[in-house]
C-alpha cells in the first residue's frame, strides 16, 4: 500500500517538475533579459564559448560558499570579467578588472547564492566587446546563512590577509596566487545568533592588487562575496618585488598588506 | 514537564521524518538557531500539512494563508550603480505575505501587527483554519505558527514544504506584496 502511494506521488512529482521546468526556462530567459538591460544597457553580447569558460557546481554543498572558476582563452586581452548571479537580490556579484601585470587566464572566487539560479560570466575585451557564458546552479539560502559559526569573533581579525604563492616562481611567467581576506562580509540578511537581530551590512567594496605599482586586479564587489573571501588570480612578476593588496569596505575601513615575492633561493628551488 | 511533552510527541511520530537522518526535536521556545536548517516533523498545538491538504483547506475552508518569508532589503553602502532587483515574491495564490514575524524575537509593534492581521484574516474566529509557510528547511514558518498558536488560534496548520513543496506538487503561484506595520498602522 505504502509503495503504491509512493509511486503515485513520484509520478505526480515528475510530471509537475517537467511542467515547472519549462516555465522556469522561460522565466530564466526573461530574468536575464531584464538584467542585461540593467547592467549593460543597449550593448551587444555574443556567445562566449571561445573566449571564456565558467565552472560551477551543479548543486552546491554550501550556498554561502559556492566556488566559481572563470578561465579565459581569448586572443584579444580581457579587460574585465563581470559575474552575475541572476536570482540573487543584488545580481551583480562582482566585477574583476585586470591590469597590465595580470594574467587573466584563471580567476576563482567563492560566492553566496540565494536560490536556484543561472550564473552568467561576461568577459569584456579591450575593444569593449562582450562575451557571455552561463551555468545553472542549485543552491538555496546562501544569503541568510550565518557568516561562519563565530559571529562574535568575526570582527576580531578583520582585514588580516594571507597570500599563497606556488613554490617555484619563474620571473616573467604567469604565477597563480591565492589571496585570503578575513572579513565577515555581512550582507544585512543574517541573523545574529545571540542578539537575534539582523547584523547590519558590512562588506568589502573594492580590492586593489598591484605588483610594484603595476595594476594586477581590481575587484568591485558587495554582498555576494562570501565570508572570509578567497580569490585566486594570476599575475606576471618581472622581477622580485612586492604584491600590495588594498581593501576598502562599506564602513570606510581601509586595510592594506604587502607580500614579498622573493628571488627563489637555491634551497627553496628543490 | 517540557521533556515529557517532547517524549510524548516522539512516541506519536516515531518515524515521521523517514528521509532525514536524525529527527529534529521541537525546541521549547522559539527557534533562534540557523533559519535554513532541518526542521521538526511536528508543531505542538498545530497540525503539519502538505501541498494537497493546503489546497483543500483553501478551496473548502477558505483558510487564511500566510507567507512569512523574508523581505530582501537593499543593504546600506552598496555602490549606486549596483542593481537591486529581488525576484518578485511568488506565493500561494491569495497569501498574505507578512515578513519578519518568524524571527525568534520580534518587536512589540510587529507582534501587535501580526496578531491584528490574524484576527482580520480569520474574522476574529479562533477556530478558522490558518496556514503558515515560507520555504523548505526554513524555521521562520515554524516560529510564526508557534506564535499564532500562542495568540490562541486553535486551527493553525504549518506547511513545512514551503513554496518549493507547493510548486513541486504542480500548483501555481501568484506574485505577492509584503504587508508591513508601517503601511498598515
Amino acid at each position: 500500500m505504502k509503495r503504491i502511494v509512493l509511486m503515485a506521488l513520484a509520478c505526480i512529482c515528475s510530471s509537475a517538475a517537467l511542467a515547472q521546468g519549462l516555465d522556469d526556462e522561460a522565466a530564466r530567459e526573461a530574468r536575464w533579459t531584464q538584467l542585461k538591460q540593467a547592467i549593460f544597457p543597449d550593448r551587444a553580447m555574443r556567445d562566449g564559448a571561445d573566449v571564456l569558460a565558467l565552472e560551477a557546481p551543479a548543486r552546491a554543498l554550501d550556498a554561502a560558499l559556492v566556488p566559481l572558476a572563470i578561465t579565459t582563452t581569448s586572443v584579444e586581452p580581457i579587460k574585465t570579467v563581470h559575474l552575475i548571479i541572476d536570482n540573487n537580490p543584488g545580481p551583480l556579484a562582482g566585477r574583476f578588472h585586470f591590469g597590465e601585470a595580470a594574467d587573466p587566464s584563471t580567476l576563482k572566487v567563492r560566492m553566496r547564492v540565494n536560490t536556484y539560479t543561472s550564473i552568467h560570466a561576461v568577459a569584456e575585451n579591450s575593444a569593449g566587446e562582450l562575451f557571455v557564458v552561463e551555468k545553472f546552479v542549485k543552491a538555496a539560502g546562501g544569503c541568510s546563512a550565518p557568516a561562519g559559526n563565530h559571529d562574535p569573533d568575526a570582527l576580531a581579525e578583520i582585514g588580516r590577509m594571507k597570500l599563497k604563492l606556488p613554490s617555484g616562481i619563474a620571473f616573467g611567467k604567469p604565477v597563480q596566487a591565492q589571496l585570503m581576506i578575513r572579513h565577515p562580509n555581512f550582507n544585512g540578511m543574517q541573523m545574529n545568533q545571540i542578539t537575534r537581530h539582523y547584523t547590519p551590512a558590512h562588506f568589502i567594496k573594492t580590492i586593489d592588487i598591484t605588483y610594484e605599482d603595476k595594476n594586477v586586479l581590481r575587484v568591485e564587489s558587495d554582498i555576494a562575496l562570501s565570508t572570509d573571501p578567497v580569490i585566486t588570480f594570476g599575475f606576471v612578476p618581472q622581477a622580485p618585488g612586492h604584491l600590495k593588496v588594498v581593501v576598502h569596505d562599506s564602513k570606510d575601513n581601509r586595510f592594506e598588506q604587502s607580500f614579498e615575492v622573493p628571488q627563489p633561493s637555491v634551497l627553496s628551488m628543490q | 514537564m517540557r521533556y515529557a511533552a517532547l517524549l510524548a510527541l516522539c512516541a506519536v511520530f516515531p518515524a515521521s521524518s523517514g528521509d532525514s537522518t536524525t529527527p529534529v526535536p521541537e525546541p521549547p521556545g522559539f527557534w533562534s538557531g540557523p533559519i535554513n536548517s532541518d526542521v521538526p516533523a511536528t508543531i505542538a498545538g498545530g497540525k503539519v500539512v502538505h501541498a494537497a491538504e493546503v489546497a483543500k483547506l483553501i478551496d473548502q475552508a477558505h483558510a487564511f494563508v500566510i507567507d512569512v518569508s523574508n523581505l530582501p532589503k537593499r543593504p546600506e553602502g552598496m555602490a549606486a550603480d549596483a542593481p537591486w532587483l529581488p525576484l518578485p515574491q511568488e506565493a500561494i495564490p491569495g497569501s498574505a505575505w507578512i515578513p519578519d514575524v518568524g524571527a525568534a524575537s520580534i518587536s512589540e509593534q510587529l507582534d501587535e501587527f501580526f496578531r491584528a492581521q490574524l484576527h482580520a484574516g480569520t474574522n476574529g474566529d479562533l477556530d478558522h483554519p490558518v496556514v503558515i509557510y515560507c520555504h523548505e528547511r526554513c524555521w521562520l514558518s515554524w516560529n510564526a505558527a508557534k506564535r499564532a498558536i500562542g495568540y490562541g488560534f486553535r486551527n493553525v496548520h504549518w506547511f513545512p514544504d514551503g513554496i518549493e513543496g507547493w510548486r513541486a506538487a504542480g500548483f501555481r503561484t501568484e506574485t505577492a506584496n509584503p504587508r508591513l506595520p508601517s503601511e498598515h498602522p
